[in-house]
């Protein structure tokens, strides 16, 4: 039987070309695989290391584990415990494992832009080498991470404000109350009166420094006199009715009013002790309250100084007259 | 020989006979293959040949009616007597009861057909054992008497 | 009363229309695959076929689509990786570079590319088949157009999409590492990390998957675009229209869905 022709060349080596195609693409398909399955160090056999964290935020699988800037690892599963912390697996290859020792430390960075980083820190490359499986604390130093927990307390801030400022609060209590005290102190007896709660409680503390004031006048009259009749007449002075026995009486007068003071003091110091720290608490609304402790602080100065005055007198007529040494001044 | 006398007897008569392989005006050849593709085509898929020994089957075939030189040609480079023998060996190869060549005239509209259709039957004896040939009535003066 | 209901009517025919030619798409996909995986579908005849599709596909266009593919993937890695330096965040060049070029562009370029040229041609070959009667003639002479025609060319096609795609992303990898390294072979370690990190298991499943529906619906589509004309010459060109179009939209809606699988 008479074979037929071949075949048209109308395709040269059509068999040949598209065989070399398939071949290629073949190839080149199982090539790029097992390429892929490298990189992705699927042939290299590797030793777990297990570092655990609060916090997996930036970790994710195929991460990098690096060493002096150099990838010795990479993040292959991720986990959480029961405890609610996350255990990161690392893949290390056998070959890059001798970076790793025992004393070696882990942490985690994030920056703002850009992947987390971990990174491992062997400063004793002399130590034991880390086991297999070996698990480590992953520490976290971040800048983003502390947003969260700043923000955290922000919150709470805000929130201890608004309780403040509810109608309720304490603060605002604090600020009826030294609503009132502002109230008193217009009074009459301005400051006084607002610190020792009334207007006649001011008045005698006034009415006190003025006696004080009067007696410290008379008193240097008299010491004056007395400085001038020293020298002239002693029994005179040590006689009944003398200079002497009026020097008591006013001692004693000085004695009582001084004690007068001292209480009204003490008790405007408790007042300024609280309204001090009121003011302390309250630093936003206070420029009112701190305007009141100065003049305060104003007062007080004046009382000590009226008082070292008033001292100062005593310690000077006791120099001169070493007399009736029970009768003793205590300041406040 | 069948008679028929208008379209919808000739529709009927080819509806009656599912067997039969056709050959008609209809039914072209495959545009982007050779003749011998064509035909060698049918073998490839009914017998599961390569194309070598399908295409040597062609050939003979082709060859027994003295046709091998249209055996690489496509069909718009075909004269109306090398498609029809394409489309009948076709049919032939694929060794059906019944062959239907139907229409003759319109198949070959350029020659003498019932002639040309006597001698190219009887180089295919043996191939085609029950050849049938469906033509209008009116067309019976052109075949000659048996 | 009459409108509205002729409206509707209209309305829920096309609907109707349209479903069922999807499911007609569908449904020869799901013959055309059956297919491919069964042995005795195949033949020296099927063979030459798939051989002659792949060729005209892939071969005969691979050296001028790889110097395309190698010219695009080289602008928009330099444009990747300038900008990337720009903001001082070179450490993603790499990554974002090869994400964009290898996983998105090329293989959507490489369809694109395909359907235009061997879809196009597809569509036209397989719309006057059908309105030449020819499918009928091969039925007919005891041919499976089905296992003849179409299965093959569907197989071709997606084994030149493959390929195409395949050898234009290799070819882009080795031009983003020279881009990003230079001409040198110190750095094949940070880039096989990148490499590592780009390409999970969904990554490659994804492309993979995703070049081989292309392949499919780069040779279904026009075919069954093709077998659907109506068997009149003037409906050949609306034939190679609708499958078109239809062939763009599923294209797009693969490469979102596959962009959807990945990064959500």
């Amino acid at each position: 039987m008479e074979r037929a022709p071949v075949r048209a060349p109308l395709i040269k080596n059509l068999e040949l070309k598209v065989g070399l195609l398939l071949v290629a693409t073949l190839l080149l398909a199982v090539g790029f695989l097992l390429y892929v399955l490298h990189a992705r160090g699927v042939f290299q056999p590797t030793q777990e290391l297990i570092l655990v964290a609060d916090d997996a935020e930036g970790v994710n699988i195929g991460m990098p584990l690096t060493f002096s800037g150099f990838p010795i690892g990479q993040v292959k599963r991720l986990d959480l415990t029961e405890d609610g912390r996350v255990r990161i697996h690392v893949a290390v290859p056998l070959k890059d494992a001798r970076w790793l020792r025992t004393s070696s430390q882990f942490t985690l960075e994030k920056g703002f832009v850009g992947a987390a980083r971990i990174r491992a820190f062997s400063a004793m490359l002399s130590d034991p080498p880390l086991p297999d499986g070996a698990e480590r604390a992953l520490i976290t130093g971040d800048a983003a991470q502390d947003i969260p927990v700043i923000m955290a307390r922000v919150k709470a801030i805000l929130s201890n404000v608004e309780a403040m400022t509810a109608s309720d609060s304490s603060i605002n209590r604090t600020l009826a109350h030294i609503d009132t005290l502002t109230g008193r102190m217009t009074g009459d007896y301005g400051m006084l009166e607002g610190v020792l709660g009334g207007p006649d409680k001011a008045q005698k503390v006034v009415h006190a420094l003025d006696r004080a004031n009067t007696l410290l006048a008379s008193l240097n009259g008299v010491s004056l006199r007395v400085d001038q009749t020293l020298a002239k007449a002693d029994q005179r002075v040590f006689g009944s009715g003398g200079v002497m026995d009026q020097t008591d009486r006013s001692l004693a007068q000085v004695n009582a009013i001084l004690g007068d003071v001292r209480e009204s003091l003490k008790r405007a110091d408790a007042i300024l002790l609280a309204a001090q720290a009121a003011a302390t608490n309250v630093e936003a609304i206070t420029a009112d309250v701190k305007g009141a402790t100065t003049d305060l602080v104003i007062l007080r100065t004046e009382v000590d100084d009226s008082i070292t005055k008033v001292n100062h007198l005593i310690n000077e007529i006791n120099r001169k007259w070493p007399f009736r040494r029970d009768v003793e001044l205590k300041l406040p | 020989m069948i008679w028929v006398a208008d379209a919808a007897e000739r529709r009927a008569l080819i509806d009656s006979l599912p067997e039969a392989a056709l050959v008609a005006d209809d039914l072209p050849l495959r545009a982007n293959l050779s003749v011998l593709e064509n035909i060698a085509i049918v073998p490839q898929y009914r017998q599961n040949l390569s194309y070598q020994d399908a295409a040597d089957q062609a050939w003979a075939l082709l060859a027994r009616l003295g046709q091998t030189d249209c055996a690489l040609k496509r069909d718009p480079a075909l004269t109306c007597v090398e498609r029809f023998v394409a489309k009948l060996l076709r049919a032939v190869i694929l060794q059906p009861p019944i062959i239907l060549i139907d229409r003759p005239a319109l198949l070959l509209p350029d020659i003498h057909y019932p002639p040309f259709l006597e001698t190219t039957l009887q180089a295919l004896a043996g191939d085609c054992e029950d050849c049938r040939i469906l033509d209008y009535a009116w067309n019976a003066p052109l075949y000659a008497p048996r | 009363m009459a409108i509205p209901q002729r409206f509707l009517t209209r309305v829920g025919g096309g609907a109707l229309g349209w479903l069922q030619a999807w499911g007609r798409l569908l449904a020869f996909g799901a013959r055309a695959l059956v297919q491919t995986f069964t042995p005795a579908a195949y033949n020296s005849a099927t063979r030459s076929v798939v051989l002659k599709q792949i060729y005209f596909t892939a071969w005969q266009i691979l050296p001028g689509f790889l110097l395309f593919a190698a010219l695009l993937s080289y602008v928009i890695i330099q444009i990747v990786v300038t900008t990337a330096r720009a903001y001082g965040l070179s450490d993603f060049a790499l990554e974002v570079s090869v994400r964009v070029v290898v996983l998105e562009t090329l293989p959507l370029l490489t369809v694109l590319f395909i359907a235009l040229r061997s879809g196009a041609a597809i569509n036209t070959e397989v719309a006057l088949m059908n309105i030449n009667n020819e499918i009928r003639a091969l039925e007919d002479a005891g041919v499976d157009p089905m296992r003849f025609e179409f299965t093959p060319r569907v197989i071709g096609g997606a084994i030149s999409v493959y390929a195409l795609t395949l050898l234009s992303c290799i070819l882009a990898l080795v031009l983003a590492y020279v881009a990003v390294y230079g001409f040198q072979l110190w750095s094949v370690g940070d880039f096989s990390r990148v490499i590592a990190k780009i390409f999970t298991p969904t990554a490659f499943l994804t492309l993979t998957l995703k070049s081989l529906l292309f392949g499919l619906a780069v040779t279904l589509i026009p075919i069954r675009a093709g077998l659907e004309a109506p068997r009149m010459l003037f409906f050949a060109p609306i034939a190679v229209l609708r499958g078109m179009v239809r062939l763009f939209f599923v294209i797009m809606f693969i490469e979102v869905a596959s962009l959807a699988l990945v990064y959500m």
